[in-house]
């Protein structure tokens, strides 16, 4: 039984992605796309090799990203309405992002840099604010800080909002609102590289994940160190969700819903619901960008608008059918 | 009962009789909103929130009316020594009322709606005009000299304008080279045909990229960019655009080719009696860059 849910996740993955470079805003043959993967030449293979592809794997990886951030924030926080831009960092990404494009910061990669500094700034800060004695993060301060920073950076932008021109920051706006656009092949390794190390620190504490869930006092009996593995997963979710941002902007629901639809089919074990919420979280999102790129031609919709509109309903079901 | 009846036959033949008294002063003018704003004698102090209408009031020499401007109206250099009342959208109503306006012009916008009645509510005449394309410059013009009493200057301007405009036009031919009007690069935005900047890049003998998209601007992907294979890009920055150097705008042989085209200066940004001769820098630059 197991095994064959493990063999449907794997038919899902292969699907999206096929599915994601098969179809996309250009419409290419199928035989221009096969020529274009083993290595052609010509305008369609230049696409399909340069766009869409790194497009797919970026796709993939950060949609497993921010599942894999939501589902240990989830364990940390232990409320299911955690998600990764739960405590504030979506917030200091805008506030990054708004910045750049106001004080007009040159350079190709600005902007995405500095969503990823704002995103740091704001994780350092209420990682410092919900420290107790220097080694404790309660969950409820960490939420309560988390709001506070919220409104704080949402109160800056808002200035800078008023302060500067106007249509350039709307600009702002629609970049944060999420797309893989910008995906190219120097994204993917800088995104992988980097995400390798939080991604792997997670899966190794997927045991201290499932005691969490216990009780900060059972879990001590049981050989884990509870403020220390909070403090972790919480560092690494952020920096996670910080190179999500830079890549790709906010895009809301995977992280929300993947978690919860993989523990309604896996269970609550994160040795298992962390890799299977990394794979359907990548298919979903890529899934999620092929529709982007391709329902309202020569439009690209965000991804984010597309992640909600699936999601939401897909994820009612589910709930009510696990309900019953 | 009686009372408030009473008073509705006055309002009523107040309301009769104002269009008799209007049609004699013939200062009655429609704005873009469909809202008829009659003045008593031609504004002499005139509050002006739109860069192309102050632009406007200049050429048909309503200058000297101008008692205020929006924070982007820059042309002419005399617009400068104006009074600053902010970006001209939801404007402050306090300092519009403290320089005394005559009349008070408004961007035709949802926004700008309730200010226009705001002001109205307060004795203070205004209108709502929608400068978008080239089509806006003469008819805004017209109805700017109506209510400025520059009837004579304004039919001039507008005659001269068309004949200006006819003359810079390339005609339409299948083998112009394609544009791509790149309004934002994170994500790709271009703007489409619905725009003045649409309109000045066909007359300057080229085709816009997206002119299938009816919008005056939208989202599109990278990858339509690179299988529609633009002969230029058009860009309205100063100096080299970041996005040239970024890998994934390398899939699009302009980018690659630095086939670049710069237009910067109000005179593209905004319809104008400067159009004409925006028309023609804009055909000998694309000329350098497609030589």
């Amino acid at each position: 039984m197991r095994g064959h849910r493990w063999v449907g996740l794997g038919a899902v993955a292969v699907v999206a992605c096929a599915a994601g470079v098969a179809i996309g805003a250009a419409p290419l043959a199928l035989p221009d796309i096969g020529r274009g993967l083993l290595g052609a030449g010509g305008p369609a293979a230049t696409v399909v090799r340069e766009l869409r592809l790194p497009r797919v794997v970026l796709g993939f990886l950060i949609g497993g990203s921010l599942s894999v951030s939501g589902a240990a924030l989830q364990a940390l926080i232990r409320n299911p309405l955690a998600e990764p831009y739960l405590l504030g960092l979506s917030g200091g990404a805008a506030l990054g992002a708004v910045a750049a494009i106001a004080l007009g910061l040159p350079g190709a990669w600005s902007v995405p840099l500095a969503a990823f500094a704002g995103t740091l700034l704001v994780l350092a800060l209420v990682y410092r604010l919900s420290l107790i004695e220097g080694r404790r993060l309660e969950p409820h301060v960490l939420v309560l800080a988390g709001v506070v920073m919220s409104a704080l950076t949402g109160a800056l932008v808002t200035a800078v909002l008023v302060l500067a021109d106007a249509a350039r920051l709307k600009n702002a706006y629609t970049w944060l609102l999420g797309g893989l656009e910008s995906a190219s092949w120097p994204a993917v390794l800088l995104f992988a590289g980097y995400a390798a190390l939080p991604l792997g620190l997670l899966v190794l504490r997927s045991r201290t994940l499932d005691l969490l869930a216990l009780g900060d006092e059972p879990a001590r009996h049981l050989g884990a160190d509870p403020d220390r593995a909070r403090r972790e997963v919480y560092l690494a979710t952020g920096l996670l969700t910080a190179a999500a941002v830079a890549a790709c902007g906010m895009i809301g629901f995977v992280g929300l819903i993947v978690p919860h639809a993989v523990r309604r089919l896996w269970g609550p074990l994160h040795r298992a619901l962390l890799p299977a919420a990394f794979v359907l979280g990548g298919s979903f999102l890529v899934l999620a960008d092929v529709l982007a790129r391709s329902v309202a031609r020569p439009l690209e919709l965000p991804v984010g608008v597309v992640t909600a509109l699936i999601g939401v309903p897909l994820f009612a079901v589910l709930l009510r059918r696990s309900l019953t | 009962m009686k009372a408030s009846r009473a008073a509705a036959l006055i309002l009523g033949l107040l309301a009769a009789c104002a269009p008799a008294r209007a049609g004699r002063d013939a200062l009655a003018v429609r704005d873009d909103a469909g809202v008829t704003v009659r003045l008593a004698r031609p504004a002499g102090r005139v509050v002006s929130l739109i860069p192309a209408t102050t632009e406007l009031l200049f050429a048909i020499g309503a200058g000297r009316t101008i008692v205020g401007r929006t924070h982007w109206c820059d042309y002419p250099a005399e617009a400068r020594s104006i009074p600053d009342l902010g970006d001209g959208l939801r404007p402050n109503l306090e300092a519009v009322a403290a320089v005394r306006p005559e009349l008070v012009v408004l961007y035709r916008s949802a926004q700008n709606a309730e200010a226009a009645a705001r002001l109205r509510a307060l004795g203070i005449p205004a209108v709502q005009f929608a400068v978008d394309r080239l089509a806006d410059v003469p008819r805004v013009a017209r109805a700017l000299g109506a209510l400025t009493g520059r009837r004579r200057g304004a039919d001039s301007l507008a005659a001269a304008f068309d004949t200006a405009l006819a003359a810079a036009t390339t005609p339409a031919s299948p083998a112009a080279p394609a544009l791509l009007l790149l309004a934002w690069d994170q994500p790709p935005m271009t703007i489409g045909a619905g725009s003045f900047l649409s309109e000045v890049v066909e007359r300057a003998g080229a085709r816009n990229l997206f002119g299938d998209l009816p919008a005056p601007s939208g989202t599109v992907s990278l990858e339509t960019i690179a299988t529609r294979d633009p002969d230029a890009i058009l860009v309205a920055t100063e100096g080299e655009p970041a996005f040239v150097r970024r890998p994934e705008w390398q899939a699009i042989r302009a980018v690659r080719e630095r086939r670049l085209v710069r237009v910067t200066g109000s005179s593209f940004s905004r319809p104008s009696p400067r159009a004409p001769e925006a028309i023609r820098e804009l055909r000998a630059r694309l000329a350098e860059v497609l030589r």
